[in-house]
């Protein structure tokens, strides 16, 4: 058993606060995939997907993040709060997925969402919560499974 | 690989290390545009966990067990994100699955079961 602290809790509600958002536009873009609204919530208001290919790869990482990611969200957090060290591995996976994601979005998306929502949106939620989730629940959970 | 690939990308299509051309349609050119994301994802993130994967594992260190649960994690997600790529050709998908998938979850299970080496308890 590993006992949860108050860094655990901000952890997880920041968590919520990050990926809510996000799982409520993916099942936007998997229920209406051409509507208007998938794309303003996806690449900003009033942009336009660039090709097919653009389209169809938001649509995987909908299906992705829907199917993978949530289900390991929530199983995460559930064992983390039940003190099981595998909700820390969970996390660690998360944590570096989310990282990675946000080095791959700067690069492939940067360029028009940043334009299209404004720096503070684009280094919040738009972009910089998942980089600084991904961060915060690494480094908490190193420091869980290590004492 | 990855690293040819940032260097000389269109050198790379040539040797069949990438599929992608820029020089290609939008098609092509928007997929390279993806494929060339992940090769920046892999260079400088994938790649430096590897590495510490690599070295604390066989020190049997904690930071070598978590760094390769970190690597796994990729190897076992991003096959499934190409299989969610419906425009993706199946056999990259399978082969993806056998190569990446399959073990990485194994080395999850494995690493688990032999934690105490690490001091996890």
């Amino acid at each position: 058993m590993i006992e949860t602290t108050i860094i655990t809790w901000i952890i997880a509600i920041f968590g919520a606060i990050t990926f809510l958002p996000l799982f409520s536009a993916q099942l936007v873009m998997i229920l209406k995939p051409g509507s208007q609204k998938a794309k303003d919530l996806i690449i900003g208001k009033g942009e336009n997907w660039r090709d097919k290919t653009h389209f169809k790869s938001a649509l995987a990482f909908a299906w992705a993040d829907i199917i993978i990611i949530l289900p390991l969200y929530i199983l995460g957090t559930v064992c983390v709060f039940n003190g099981q060290p595998w909700g820390y591995i969970i996390w660690i996976s998360l944590g570096v997925l989310s990282i990675y994601f946000s080095i791959l979005f700067w690069v492939l998306e940067k360029e028009y969402t940043y334009k299209s929502v404004g720096w503070i949106a684009y280094f919040t939620y738009f972009w910089g919560f998942f980089l600084y989730w991904g961060l915060g629940a690494i480094a908490h959970s190193i420091l869980q499974l290590n004492n | 690989m990855q690293t040819y690939s940032l260097l000389d990308w269109e050198g790379a299509v040539k040797f069949g290390l990438q599929n992608e051309s820029f020089n290609g349609d939008s098609v092509e050119q928007a997929i390279a545009d993806v494929e060339k994301g992940i090769a920046i994802a892999d260079i400088l993130w994938a790649f430096p966990i590897t590495i510490v994967a690599f070295i604390g594992l066989l020190n049997r260190k904690f930071i070598g067990f978590i760094a390769a649960m970190m690597v796994f994690a990729i190897c076992v997600y991003f096959p499934l994100f190409y299989a969610f790529r419906v425009s993706m050709n199946f056999d990259i998908v399978l082969a993806a699955l056998c190569m990446w998938a399959i073990p990485s979850l194994l080395g999850i299970i494995g690493l688990w079961m032999n934690r105490k080496l690490f001091n996890i308890n």
